[in-house]
């Protein structure tokens, strides 16, 4: 059952175990560096890194704790979001910040555990009895007296495939998805596997439109059968968008540090509403923030935050974490909301910008020129975005650090592509290593690299030609690009200019990435390149976009076209002017 | 507009009047009490803000503050640890000094998580610290030195470090377990790993607002002797109690 079952304390300290003292918290660390300091929505549920266990993890701001449930992901445990909530409650009440040791709470525990697997059966058993007589009536006949007995199979048939296809589906809802074998007697699997399917379903025809292979005859009957168990599906609606599918559940499989960029709550004082604002600010000792409270804070820094060009959907998804880090905490006295929201947002600002490893290139470099090897450095990114200029910027300040570099003009199909570059390393004075046009970029880096060896060169910048997201033939040259080459760093150039449309950039390339290569550990996006930063003014919500949706951090800031206007990102001054 | 500056030129008639009705003596009372609370409440601030009293837990996620910070206050690490997301934060007095006799001055200990994204924490607590313990992982040093270094470097060039010349020590964590390294390894690494950092630690441009001071000597290869605050290097295991190392400094540095 369950294997786990974590109380700590947003500082650190366990405590109360499940299994008493046992040492299992490698799990439960690996969620909180890559998911819960992303500030992902409160009370959700994911996988581990090694996809065999499960965890379902419950937050309650106003005590600062944190509720973990660890079980293995074969049995489909369905109570678990129910006992979080029970244990919570339970919990809420017995809490002293002074206590360290909660041994009594063992037995409740137990109860607790207790009555929510009967709930859990409650609402298995009710669903049950109407599923089965249904099949044959609505559904045309030849097809239902083949659906019946096959429904475990060909749904767990489905279910897996779609499972492997798509993308690392790992939101909560898709996570029992994944197994085809029922386990126990037919009839408890049955509703089990009714439910979860119905569940699936929407988001299934995401994988499907993504080109994941599912028979039509499969596809078909799931259309069929969602019409006639549509009574029955008592599953939350799939919130829309897509992307935002793709987007948490990237975070999970990979394992990458998501920088979750809490949208900042815009602080948006009216004039009726200063007076109460006032009061509440002086009275406002021990008021718990509730919902309703934060939505009209919410929705204005929302809309600041559009204007700065954040794109929409990041917006909302930061709102939506920080209101879910803030409600049911205690108001500070002397504070009004919106200065509690305002704080809040500007802390997950920081804390997405905040790289979550080091970039400094110079040492890498250092590095590998110990090894006697160069250091590889692929620029990739849609057309017109600055690619080629910006690598004569990093060209210049490598060749600053008195580093040896060699340019690699891998852009084979653009018209003076690689006189572009030629007249870049004259004018820095740099070896050039190019091909002329027509060729296989994946071949020139090769040799490119394979001649920076041999010249003992320290930094080779590869350059290539700009593709558009959604080319796949393009798409899958630059991955076999990348994967024939291994570089050091891929570095994505993005422009500050872009809006909405940088959250699906980076997404598609990060998948098709993953996607498209044939070693099982992909290599996706290691930083990003923020060119044409001098063209915003105050603009620089696609900073934040695009941290927040590949999780890379932003190495550099192009601000200009001549060699010397490359700079690091300042993170306080991003977020100063985000939230102005 | 006018009406009220007509109106509060009769309320500044108005009071003048009363005043002058006042008995001088009384005034000269007044006046000298207030003085004399204004006078008080500034020398007690003056007094309080010179000696920061607060030690500072930082380290990389995983080598143990949480664990030593709650060895220093109960004397036990409880029931485990996970990664903080969040400072732990407390006033009190040292477990082992608890059956002192007399009066013991309590500590004020911030761990501050050590989680890349959670640096920005760091920044705050820094410039009241009276003294900084450097956490290390002595059992997997060789994987994390090269960040651990950086993370020591980004202390140690912090304005406020250097200016009031904040002492700190580098605490070989985990000592108790076989394959934990010495302190002296750990030492000479880290100096390497810095010198390296100090050849490629420039800013790219003035955008980066960076509180960088120059380490070292330059020239020379760095020693933690060149820096200006004290840097000592201790060793002991915070889930057996063996922290007398950082008892010692803590002792040291924020006067009982």
């Amino acid at each position: 059952m369950l294997e786990e079952l974590l109380i700590f304390t947003r500082g650190g300290l366990i405590l109360w175990a499940l299994s008493g003292g046992g040492a299992q918290a490698s799990p439960v660390d690996a969620l909180i560096r890559s998911g819960l300091l992303e500030e992902r929505p409160a009370d959700g549920a994911g996988f581990s890194l090694d996809g065999k266990r499960a965890l379902n993890w419950a937050f309650d701001n106003g005590l600062g704790l944190v509720f973990v449930a660890v079980y293995r992901r074969v049995l489909r445990l369905l109570y678990v979001d129910d006992l979080l909530a029970a244990v919570r409650a339970e919990f809420a009440r017995v809490y002293n910040p002074k206590r360290t040791s909660y041994d009594g709470f063992g037995d409740v525990f137990r109860q607790l555990h207790l009555e929510a697997q009967a709930r859990a059966d409650e609402m298995n058993k009710f669903k049950q009895a109407p599923i089965k007589p249904r099949p044959p009536s609505p559904v045309p006949v030849p097809l239902s007296h083949n659906d019946v007995p096959k429904v475990p199979g060909d749904d767990g048939g489905n279910d897996g495939e779609s499972q492997q296809g798509g993308s690392d589906g790992e939101s909560g809802k898709e996570e029992n998805s994944g197994d085809p074998e029922p386990k126990d007697g037919g009839a408890f699997n049955l509703g089990i596997l009714h439910r979860l399917r119905i569940k699936v379903i929407p988001t299934k025809d995401i994988n499907n439109v993504n080109g994941n292979k599912n028979n039509n005859k499969g596809r078909k009957k799931n259309k069929e059968k969602e019409g006639t168990h549509r009574k029955l599906d008592f599953s939350d609606p799939v919130d829309g968008g897509k992307v935002t599918d793709h987007v948490v559940v990237k975070k999970g499989v990979q394992g990458q540090s998501q920088v979750d960029t809490d949208e900042n709550v815009g602080d948006g004082p009216k004039a009726e509403g200063w007076f109460s604002s006032v009061f509440q600010s002086i009275a406002g000792g021990n008021t718990v923030i509730g919902k309703s409270d934060l939505q009209p804070t919410l929705k204005a820094l929302k809309d600041r935050l559009m204007t700065k060009k954040v794109a929409e959907e990041i917006a909302e998804k930061l709102c939506e974490s920080v209101a879910a880090s803030l409600e049911g905490k205690k108001l500070g006295s002397f504070t009004s909301i919106s200065s509690t929201v305002q704080a809040a947002m500007e802390e997950a600002i920081l804390r997405i910008l905040t790289p979550g490893r080091s970039i400094d290139i110079l040492r890498d470099v250092y590095a590998a020129k110990e090894r006697e090897r160069p250091y590889v450095i692929v620029f990739v990114g849609v057309n017109g975005v600055g690619k080629s200029t910006n690598l004569a910027k990093v060209a210049y300040w490598l060749l600053q650090h008195d580093l040896s570099v060699t340019l690699a003009a891998c852009d084979t199909f653009r018209s003076g592509a690689v006189e572009q570059l030629r007249t870049h390393a004259r004018r820095l004075q740099i070896p050039i290593f190019e091909k002329g046009y027509e060729r296989d970029p994946a071949v020139v880096a090769k040799q490119a690299i394979q001649e920076a060896t041999r010249t003992k060169s320290d930094v080779v910048l590869v350059d290539t030609a700009g593709r558009m997201q959604d080319n796949e033939p393009l798409m899958r040259a630059l991955s076999k690009l990348i994967n024939v080459n291994s570089p050091d760093l891929v570095v994505f150039v993005g422009e500050a200019l872009v809006g909405n449309d940088a959250v699906d950039q980076l997404t598609q390339f990060n998948q098709k990435l993953a996607d498209l290569s044939a070693v099982p550990a992909a290599r996706l996006i290691d930083g990003i390149l923020l060119s044409k930063f001098d063209t915003v003014d105050d603009k620089v919500g696609a900073a934040l976009s695009m941290v927040y949706v590949s999780g890379a951090p932003i190495m550099f800031v192009g601000c200009g076209q001549s060699y010397t206007d490359l700079k690091k990102l300042n993170v306080k001054s991003i977020v100063n002017t985000l939230l102005k | 507009m006018d009406e009220w500056i007509r109106q509060a030129e009769s309320w500044v008639g108005q009071a003048e009047g009363w005043i002058r009705q006042q008995p001088p003596e009384q005034i000269y009372v007044a006046a000298a009490v207030v003085a004399i609370t204004i006078l008080l409440l500034i020398t007690v601030s003056c007094l309080k803000s010179s000696k920061p009293n607060t030690i500072v837990l930082s380290g990389l996620s995983g080598g143990g503050k949480t664990t030593l910070f709650y060895q220093l206050r109960d004397g036990s690490a409880h029931q485990g640890t996970v990664t903080s997301m969040e400072e732990n934060n407390d006033t009190f007095v040292l477990h082992s000094e608890q059956e002192k006799k007399g009066k013991v001055k309590p500590v004020h200990i911030v761990d501050v998580p050590g989680h890349a994204r959670l640096k920005p924490k760091l920044d705050e607590v820094l410039p009241k610290a009276a003294g900084v313990v450097f956490v290390v992982d002595a059992q997997d040093f060789l994987s994390s030195m090269q960040a651990a270094a950086e993370y020591l470097y980004d202390i140690l060039t912090k304005a406020t470090v250097v200016k009031k010349k904040v002492p700190v020590l580098i605490f070989c964590n985990k000592t108790d377990k076989v394959t934990a390294h010495s302190k002296e390894f750990i030492k000479k690494q880290l100096e390497k790993e810095i010198n390296k950092l100090r050849e490629s630690r420039t800013a790219i441009s003035s955008a980066d607002i960076s509180d960088e001071v120059q380490l070292g000597v330059p020239g020379e290869s760095f020693n933690f002797s060149q820096c200006l605050n004290r840097v000592t290097v201790a060793e002991g295991a915070g889930s057996t109690g063996n922290v007398s190392a950082v008892e010692e400094f803590i002792r040291e540095h924020v006067k009982a």
